[in-house]
Formats: structure tokens, sequence, C-alpha cells
């Protein structure tokens, strides 16, 4: 591994400020599971490192605001999983983090370093979608929101100025009922990356908001306002109807060794019905509960 | 040549004070500076888990940490198992079963297992075996390796630890 | 202490350190002044060397030594098990990607990596081939020198050998239907969890070398001829690999660090990456052309089969594994008429080499699968066909080799009664069967010494590598048996070439057989002493006298072992040494020159399920039942079993390589070359052995360790089309490929 300067903030102003000061030649160091990767195959060659988990204002765990959960940037996925306040509220991003790699790598990879990476494979990615996630962003100009769909940009490019970092995810309790399901496809059952990553969250009023990623540049929302998935007894040629509208903007890459494109657009439809049906029946045991 | 820091660790149980370069990971340091070859490198992206030790109780790929990341944590690894000689319950049902084959991948599934068994003292097949599936074995020990933690855990000795 | 004996399942000698993390492998070791090493290789596959800037990596403090091949010997030594045709470092040519041109010491791993890439070096890529098709195309560029084959009228091709055997007349033997069938077996890759790792010191004035090696005697004959060395200036030491499944059998990287070693007059280590691992080891991808006559009652009448191996640029061991793995290609049936016509075609990848099954599974996959379609096209059941044409003991089912060593239909009996074979399946259930068989060792020289100390505890000395397969205590168990120590009196010395006698190689699943019958000679041996000891002692004619399983029998009495060595010994003290060899010798004039020690024969069932929308298969159960003679410890014999049928498992499922077009393997490294994890597992495994005592092993035992894996793939495959109707001949059988025959089923357009 190349030399590189270790620097420990130990407040928010502190981590901006190393930033402004090191931007570009720096890179952020969260769980470290991608960039300890970068770091040691000569991928990432940054001049300062700057470790971001001793910042208090970054990993003040997860915290229910009344409507607003909020959970801090550091969250490692472990803790997300297995969080009761994001079980209640928001059992789809629980269902994503648990899917993220290994238990070993869910205890060090952090919410907010899955989604700054701006994989299109991100497996958190789409449930923060369907969830209208705020992403809270902290910079030398000030604090600002951003809403997570307009986070992704590229692969590996996120809508964060060069001396922004992200101190929070905020996540709006629903107002309505919600019933929401992960689902990925992978090469294996144990740990791997998706090759397509999909979360379908379908509300009491019948709105289905579905969100997909590993098929295109960067992850996407997709609001089926018609009802028509939301709807058991809709048509098979209704469905399809929606789903050929939703997954119109798939464009899954011919290069990837991991699938091929027609598999990958096949599977969005197998992966978003089953999705879209999980959801219902959760959402119908959210009445019964309720 | 790289820049170091003072790092403080409890390592095994014993507090450790050492100038650490920045740039080594926690496997490197366990096993050159530290002398714990115990841990094991192989895959060196966190797929394997051959490098799993416990950090501050969780099980982590010590290949995917840099060794001053860990300033002020408590560290375990397979050479803290056993104590005073006497083999953990975990250790002594791996030999039972018949859990370990060529070995090298032996340390590191201890130390997953033994993370999954603090968290889960009473876990199921699925359970085991999707708490410990960051832990590759290519001699195909995976049903006797969940065997020994079914044992332990049905033996009530939690975590093997005494 | 512990009184196991023969057909007990103690805990693994061994076992303590390596729960304990005790257990040195090659990269724990350290030597005081050791440089660390690293390899320089280029971008792309093959390539001329126009010329190498040394001077940036040497001029880098805490750099030691750069070495190329300018810098070694001339003409730079070649080597190979087989063929000496692979030079220590690049010569002129890289031949596949990740060839080395150049290796760099330096007193730190991370010096050592920059100044790899300082290494500047010239070249020019050149044309090469990465496929069959490729390598066999009329115009293709030739991977070997012709110059390396002078006499070969073969050396103006890319076949580096045709291997023909056979028997009967398969064009005018009758046939009702003929199944006639291409399948394809991907490269694949052993991931053991140990990578690569070497060390070497000056010793003396001679070398010490540390590797992670199955076959060290082999290494040690290699080293001493490049080096120009005796051999008993060429001291190997190997511990217990961290897996090896026949990537560890055959030279590697050795000659290099011992030649920087030398050079430096410094120990060197080299301790490959995973990445560097998957380049210097992986299984001979493999075409299969099986065409299958079967009359209507269900009698195989001929089996034709054309299989070209895709082995590496050098020959490694992998021209044996293309003539010993398709020669039983027809398998354990008594088959009128056979065809086989190998090639091992070379081309600019990765040396093949041995892997758990040698060349077996290949061929296994293509023809069981055809039996299946036999089965249906003559409307039998799959599991009665097979028995209709197994082999019964005695039978000489390969007309020129060792007759059937078993009850090959009770193996198979029991496997189909364990899955269930005939009773009704739950809806969208499949199940498949197969059987798979391979040649043992066919020759094999060991040499074990035993010496039983004066207090009854017992060292005994072998040369095998106990990489996981358990045969420390294997041995350990032998020595206790017949010497009536308890097994923790027993230290089995393994792993070092000054130390213990010759082996020759720990593979074929041979050790317990071929060293546990030079050790249960050596033991003998002692028994003998005892008995002389005991009769002087007694006035007993010797004749009188019997000893065995530690018990010395007079007329009179029963003593113990140890009871008559400390009276024998008297108060000089001493010990009993006991030698022991086993072999077996070459047969010139056999097509494989030796018939099989014995078969490892093996039945694998499994029932199965698809998912529709995906192509996920789950296996419900897997059952693999073994023939292996005499289970000498039950518990590692299961471990054997079950550990080579989920490796088998990922080369059905899941695993293969991927090469760019520049002959880079893309999916090189944990990420992307996908095994199986415990979440891949069937949901229920079982295995179960068959015991008659038949095998030629101390007490009747067979070798076993590859047995489960040779047939699980059209095993899977065969439940996979009966759960679904999908039909796959190209593995492995990834969700989208079984996705996309169902689409074909279907008629759809992919």
């Amino acid at each position: 591994m190349q030399t590189f300067a270790y620097l420990r903030p130990s407040t928010l102003a502190e981590a901006v400020a190393l930033l402004e000061a090191h931007a570009p030649d720096a890179r952020l160091l969260a769980g470290g599971t991608d960039l300890i990767i970068g770091l040691r195959d000569g991928s990432e060659r940054p001049r300062v490192v700057i470790d971001v988990k001793r910042v208090p204002e970054l990993c003040c765990g997860i915290r229910d605001d009344g409507g607003t959960v909020t959970i801090g940037a550091t969250t490692i996925m472990a803790d997300l999983a297995t969080s009761a306040l994001v079980r209640r509220h928001f059992p789809a991003l629980a269902e994503a983090a648990a899917a993220v790699g290994s238990a070993q790598i869910r205890n060090r990879a952090t919410l907010a370093g899955n989604i700054c990476n701006a994989s299109p494979a991100a497996d958190t990615a789409p449930p923060l979608l369907v969830y209208g996630a705020v992403v809270l962003a902290a910079g030398q100009h000030g604090a600002r929101r951003i809403p997570i769909s307009e986070f992704f940009v590229n692969p590996g490019v996120n809508a964060l100025a060069r001396d922004e970092l992200v101190v929070a995810i905020e996540l709006p309790v629903p107002a309505v009922r919600v019933g929401a399901a992960h689902v990925r496809r992978t090469r294996r059952r144990g740990h791997d990356l998706a090759s397509v990553t999909l979360c379908a969250g379908v509300d009491e009023t019948g709105v289905t908001r579905l969100a997909y990623g590993s098929v295109g540049p960067r992850p996407v929302l997709k609001i089926d306002e018609s009802g028509v998935l939301a709807d058991p007894a809709a048509s098979g040629a209704a469905r399809a109807a929606v789903f050929d509208k939703l997954f119109a903007e798939a464009s899954p890459s011919p290069r990837s060794m991991r699938a091929g494109p027609a598999y990958r657009l096949a599977m969005l439809r197998v992966l978003g019905s089953r999705a879209v049906q999980t959801a219902i029946e959760r959402l119908g045991e959210e009445r019964t509960n309720g | 040549m790289a820049d170091t820091l003072p790092v403080e660790m409890i390592v095994n149980g014993r507090r450790r004070a050492i100038e650490v370069p920045v740039n080594v990971t926690l496997l490197d340091l366990l096993r050159d500076e530290l002398g714990l070859t115990g841990t094991k490198e192989c895959c060196d992206v966190g797929e394997c888990g051959a490098c799993t030790v416990l950090v501050d109780g969780r099980a982590v790929d010590s290949c995917l940490m840099l060794a001053v990341e860990a300033d002020g944590a408590e560290i375990t690894t397979v050479e803290g198992l056993a104590a005073d000689g006497q083999l953990s319950p975990l250790q002594q049902a791996f030999l039972d079963k018949g859990a370990s084959q060529c070995g090298f991948c032996t340390p590191g599934q201890l130390m997953a297992a033994h993370a999954l068994l603090q968290e889960n003292p009473d876990p199921s097949l699925p359970q085991i075996q999707e708490g410990l599936s960051g832990n590759l074995c290519r001699c195909g020990c995976y049903f006797q390796i969940a065997d020994a933690v079914l044992a332990v855990a049905q033996s009530g000795q939690e975590g093997g630890r005494k | 202490m512990n009184a196991a004996r023969i057909g007990d399942s103690p805990n693994r000698v061994g076992g303590r350190e390596r729960v304990t993390g005790q257990q040195m492998y090659v990269a724990d070791i350290r030597l005081p002044g050791t440089l660390q090493a690293k390899l320089v290789t280029l971008d792309c596959a093959r390539a001329r060397i126009i010329s190498i800037d040394k001077t940036a990596a040497e001029n880098l403090p805490g750099v030691s030594l750069v070495m190329t091949a300018a810098d070694l010997p001339q003409p730079v030594p070649r080597f190979g098990p087989q063929f000496e045709d692979r030079p220590v470092l690049a010569v002129g040519e890289t031949k596949y990607h990740g060839d080395p041109v150049a290796i760099v010491a330096a007193e730190t791993a991370e010096i050592a990596a920059e100044a790899a890439r300082l290494v500047r070096v010239e070249y020019e890529e050149l044309s090469a081939v990465y496929t069959l098709a490729a390598a066999l195309a009329p115009d293709a560029p030739l991977v070997q020198d012709p110059s390396l084959r002078p006499k070969d009228p073969l050396a103006g091709t890319n076949v580096l050998r045709e291997h023909r055997v056979g028997w009967g007349d398969v064009d005018s033997e009758a046939a009702d239907v003929v199944i006639d069938n291409r399948y394809s077996f991907p490269i694949v890759t052993h991931f053991a969890i140990e990578p690569h790792s070497f060390m070497a010191a000056p010793e003396g004035d001679g070398v010490a070398v540390w590797s992670s090696i199955q076959h060290p005697y082999w290494l040690q004959k290699i080293l001493a001829k490049i080096l120009r060395l005796p051999l008993a200036r060429v001291r190997v030491v190997a511990p217990d690999p961290g897996g090896g499944f026949g990537g560890k059998q055959h030279t590697k990287y050795e000659p290099i660090v011992a030649f920087a070693a030398l050079r430096a007059d410094r120990p060197v280590r080299l301790i490959l990456s995973l990445e560097e691992s998957f380049q210097a080891a992986r299984r001979a991808a493999c075409e299969v052309h099986v065409r299958t006559g079967v009359r209507a009652d269900g009698k195989i009448a001929f089996q034709d089969i054309e299989a070209d191996y895709l082995i590496g640029a050098y020959a490694d061991i992998a021209d044996r594994v293309v003539s010993k793995g398709s020669y039983p290609g027809a398998g354990p049936y008594n088959v009128p008429a056979v065809r086989i016509v190998a090639r091992s075609v070379l081309s600019h990848t990765l040396p093949s080499t041995a892997f758990r099954g040698f060349g077996n599974p290949q061929v296994n996959w293509a023809v069981e699968s055809n039996l299946d379609e036999a089965a249906r096209a003559v409307g039998l059941d799959r599991l009665e066909l097979r028995l209709r044409n197994l082999a019964r003991k005695g039978d000489a089912f390969i007309p020129f080799d060792t007759a059937c060593d078993g009850d090959w239909q009770q193996t198979v009996r029991r496997a189909a009664e364990m899955i269930g074979w005939g009773q009704p399946l739950p809806a969208g259930h499949g199940r498949g069967l197969a059987v798979g068989i391979k040649s043992g060792p066919t020759t094999g020289h060991s040499y074990s010494t035993v010496r039983l100390l004066a207090d009854g505890s017992v060292l005994v000395y072998a040369g095998t590598s106990d990489m996981g397969q358990g045969a420390r205590t294997i041995f350990a168990q032998i020595a206790a048996q017949e010497l009536g120590a308890p097994l923790d009196w027993v230290t089995v010395v393994m792993g070092d070439t000054a130390l213990v006698p010759y082996d020759q190689q720990t593979s074929a699943s041979r050790s317990t057989v071929l060293m546990g019958n030079a050790i249960l000679r050596a033991c003998r041996s002692i028994q003998e002493q005892l008995r002389r000891m005991a009769s002087e002692l007694h006035s007993v004619p010797e004749d009188q006298i019997v000893v065995e399983n530690g018990i010395v029998r007079l007329p009179d009495q029963e003593l113990t072992v140890i009871q008559v060595l400390k009276a024998g010994l008297g108060r000089m003290g001493g010990e009993l040494i006991g030698n022991g060899e086993s072999r077996k010798d070459a047969e010139p004039d056999h097509p494989l020159q030796g018939s099989a020690a014995f078969f490892e024969f093996n039945c694998t069932a499994v029932e199965a399920t698809v998912d529709e929308g995906t192509g996920d298969i789950t296996i419900v159960r897997h059952v693999a039942v073994s023939d292996v003679g005499k289970a000498l410890n039950p518990l590692q014999v299961r471990m054997q079993d079950e550990g080579a049928a989920i490796q088998g498992l990922g080369h059905t499922l899941m695993e293969h390589y991927i090469f760019d077009d520049k002959g880079r393997v893309r999916n090189l490294g944990a990420i992307d070359y996908r095994i199986p994890t415990s979440m891949d597992l069937p949901l229920e495994m079982e295995s179960d052995l068959v015991e008659n005592g038949d095998g030629p092993g101390p007490y009747g035992s067979k070798g076993m360790s590859e047995g489960a894996l040779l047939c699980v793939a059209p095993a899977v495959a065969a439940a996979v089309r009966e759960a679904s109707g999908a039909v796959i001949r190209d593995l492995p059988l990834t969700p989208e490929r079984v996705w996309r025959a169902l689409q074909e089923r279907d008629g759809k357009e992919v």
C-alpha cells in the first residue's frame, strides 16, 4: 500500500476544513470496505486519508425525531439491519442492509459509504429511493439537503461538492401505510454483488414506488400512480404494460461478466413482480397489525 | 518511509502501545509486527474471511482495516481463544466434529463463529450458515463447522468463553 | 490417553494446532534477514520481450536484487514434471498473462511491490490463442517452440499429444440408438485458501527451500538438477499445505526463488497473492464429443469419445491429466467397443495442472449425461440402465487393466435408496444419479521409518503432505494399532526431505494405501524384532510367539509391547527401528504405463428444484456413496466425501474463468470468481460408505478423496432436467444459463 497522511478529525468543522484543504487529493475513510481495497491495489492513490469515524456529528446512530428518522453517516450496515426503529418504519432498508456483504463486511461498511461510492449496484439505494430519503451534507459553505433521487449521478460520481461530506441520511416516516420489499439477484446465494437490486413500496393509496439499480449508470426511482401494480386483481397484461414503462430506462451493460443484459432485463420483471407481490402482502399485514 | 502514528490497543487481553505506519492493515500488524500468525491472509478483499478477528467484540476482516483505525480497540485473535492451554468449547467442538481439514480457514471460522454465538447463543442451521457465509472453506467442511457451532450452542457454553 | 484404533474417529492429529492458530504454514515461518520477493509480469498474455530496464527498480532504496532471465545460467534452465518446457523466468517471450519476466527481492513486501512496478519492460504484444477453436485453427500461432520437440510430428501444431485408447470395434458394433452430443467443461481453479507460498535460503553448500507443495521429493529432484547440486544438498521443507487439491503438486516458482536466495546470499520469500495463485494453477477446460450406442435392451454397445482439453502454455502435469483422466472415460461399465481420443491442446493461458479428479470429471460430465439421454431414448429408467451395464467384481471392464475391484452394484443401490429413487416426487422436483470412477495410482514408491522408543512412544516418518486429507491421523492410527501405543504417544514426522525418507508424491488418493502399507510394514518389522526379543527373554521359540495389535502373545502369557520392549532393551535403553517400503512399479506396455492400484468408485444422487423465474437451482438433497474398502477413520472419510462433493458443486453451479481479448482472466481473485459459501449448499447432504475390506491398503482400505467430486455435475444436471425440462450441456449451470435453457424449452428467443 502506498503511503498517505492519515488524519482523524474529531469534529465536523475539522473534517470539513480538512476536506476543503486537501480535496481533491483526499479520500474520506468510513468503513473502508471499498477504499482499502483500492489503496492496496493502487487504484486509489490519495495523498490524504480522512477517517471520519470519530466525528461525533456523523456517528450519532439512528434517531427518531418524530416523523423523521435520522441515520448517522457512519452507521454500519449491521446496526441498520438490526435496528428496531428501521425495521419498524423502513423494513426494506433493513432487508437491503442485511444483504450487503458478509457479517464481517456489515460490521464495517457504512450507510454513507454505500451511497457515496455511487455504485449502480448499491443495495441500500433502492430502498432509500422508495422511502424518499434526504441526504444531509455539510461543507465549507454550510449544510444542505439533497434528495436521494438527485444524489446518484454516474458510476462513482455523487452529487456532493468536492468539499462536502455526508453527515446523515434522513428518512420521513411514511404518512400512509406502506408495504415494501427489497430483492436482489446474485450469482450465488452467499454474499455477492447484485446484478439487479430492486425495492418496491406499495402504499395504501395504491401508489407503487419501484427503485432499481445495477441495470444502468445509476439507481433510479419510478412511480406507478395508476394503481395497477398495487391491485392484486389487475390483469397480467396491464401489469406488464406498467412494468414496460417503469423499466424503459434500464440499460444494463453488455460488458459485465456478472450477468448478460437480456438476463438482467428479464430479471427486472421477475424481481419487480415478486417484490410488488411481497410488498402488497406486507401492506396487508400492516393493516392487520395496525 | 511511511508516516507512523502511536496506537494503543488491547490484543488478546494484553495492552499494546505501538508506533504503526498508517498504511499498514490490522492484518499485517498482527502477523508481521505482533507475530500473531494464527490470523491468515488469503484474498485481501474481504471475501474469504480467513483474516477474521474480533474488534470490540465484532467480527471484521482485518485485511480491510488500517491498523491505525484500531487505536483504542480491543482485539481478539484465534490465539486469544484458549485460556491457560485449555481449548475453548468452540475449539474443542471443531476438533470433535471434524470442522477443520487443511486448517487454513479455521482461525477465521472460529472467530466468526465466536462472534455469532455472542450475538445469538441459540442459532438455527440457516442462521449459522448465513452468519458464517463470509468465511470460505475450500475443503468443504461447512456442515461439520455448523455441527460444531450447534453443539456448542446446545451445550449452553455461549460463545466458547469460559 | 487416547486409545483410538483403526476404525475409530479420534480428533485429527494436528487438529489442536489448527484450532489454536499454532499450525505453521509457509507464510507463517519467519527467518531473520529474509527478503520479500515480487514477480514482474506483463499486462497481456503473449508478448515479445524487447528489453528490460532494471535501473529504476535497482536504485530504489531497500531493493536487494532484480533478476531477469539474463541473470540466470544460460541457456536458462527449463523444468516440468512431464516435459522440461518451462523456463525459470520467461525467455524472449511471455506465453500467458502472469508469466513472470523478472523477480525483485527487497527488504519489505511494499518496497518489492513498488520496485516490481519500476521494472521497465519494453515489449511487443503478439497474436495468441486462448480457446480450443483458436488453438486448433490451421493458421494458429504456435504456443510451444517446435524445436523443443524436434522429432514430434505434432510439433508444428498446438496439439501437445494425442492419446488413443480403446477396444472392440466401435464402427461395426450394432446399436439401436446412437446418442451424439457435445459437452463443455470450463476452466476452474483450485482456490486453496492458502495462496501458494515459497521461501529459499542458502544452507551450507546447498539450499533449503520451503514450499506449500504436495510433492516435496519431486521438487527436490528438479531443484537439484537445475541448481546442479546433489540431492543431499537440496533440502525441501514442506509444511502442511493450506489446501492443495492438486494445485500444489508440482514445482512453480521455487526455482526462481532459490536462484534469488543464492544470489542474494539471504533468505528470500515469495508469498503469492490470491490473484497470482489464480495465475499459477487451474483445471483444464474440456470439450467432449461423445457418441453412445445403446441396444434396445439397455446394453451399451459402444462409446466413441473425443475429448479436447485446453491446457496452458507450459505442460506442467497437464498432459498426464489428459491421458489418465480420459482413459476410464467409458465408465465402470462393461462396454464391448470403446474408442477414446483425447488431445492436450496448448494455449496462451496459465498452465493447467492436476486438480482433484485429475481430468476425469470433464469426460464423466459428458458420458454420464449422455447415458441419461440413452436411457430416455430406449425408454429405460436411468438407474436401471446403469445397473444393467455396471461391471461386476472381477470383470475386466477395461480389458488391459485391473479388474473391477469392488461391489459397485451395492454402492449404486445404496445411493439410489438414500435419494429415494423411484419414490413419488413433489411437483417441480427432479432427481439425478451418476457414477464416477477414477484410476488410482498407476505407479508409486513410498518409504517409511518407524521408531519404537524406549518408553513405548512412537515416531513415524512419512514423506506424505497432509494438506487437510488427514494423512497424519491415519498414519498415527496405523502405528497405534500395530504397536499398542496410545494415539497421543505417536508422533508423525513429515515435510522435510532432510529428515524423512522418500515418498514419490501425495496425489491420486494414494497415501492411505501406498504410504499406509509402508508404515504397516515398518511396524511389522518392529513386531518381528519384538518377537525375537520375547523369544530370548522367555526362552520360547519364535514360532510360538504372536505379536499383534500391541500385544505379545506367548504360549502361557500375554505381554504388552512396552513390557517386552523395556525388558528387552534393558538398562542401556535404545529403541527398535523398522523400515517399510511399498512400491508399485511401472508397466511399460500399459497405456498409462501402469494399471490401477485400485479404482475410486462413487455414486452421487441429488434431488433438485428450479426457480422457473430466475433459473436458480436448489439442491434439496445430495447423497454420495463411496466404496472405500475399509474406513480407517470414518469421520475423515465423511469429511473427504462431503468436501469433494461441495467442491464439485462449485464447478457444477458457478465456477469458471472468463478471459478478455488480451488473454487476461477478467475474474481474477475472490470478488468475481465465485465458489460455494455456507449458503450455497444442498439443503441436506448425506454420505455413506461401502466397506467390504477388498482394497489393497492396510486393513483392506482403498484410496478415497476424489470420488465424490467426479460425477456431481451430471447428477445435478439430470435432476435439473427432470425438474424443469431444461437441457444444458455446458458447465457451470449458472442461474442465467438455466434461465436461457428454460426459454429455449419454451421456444422463446433470448
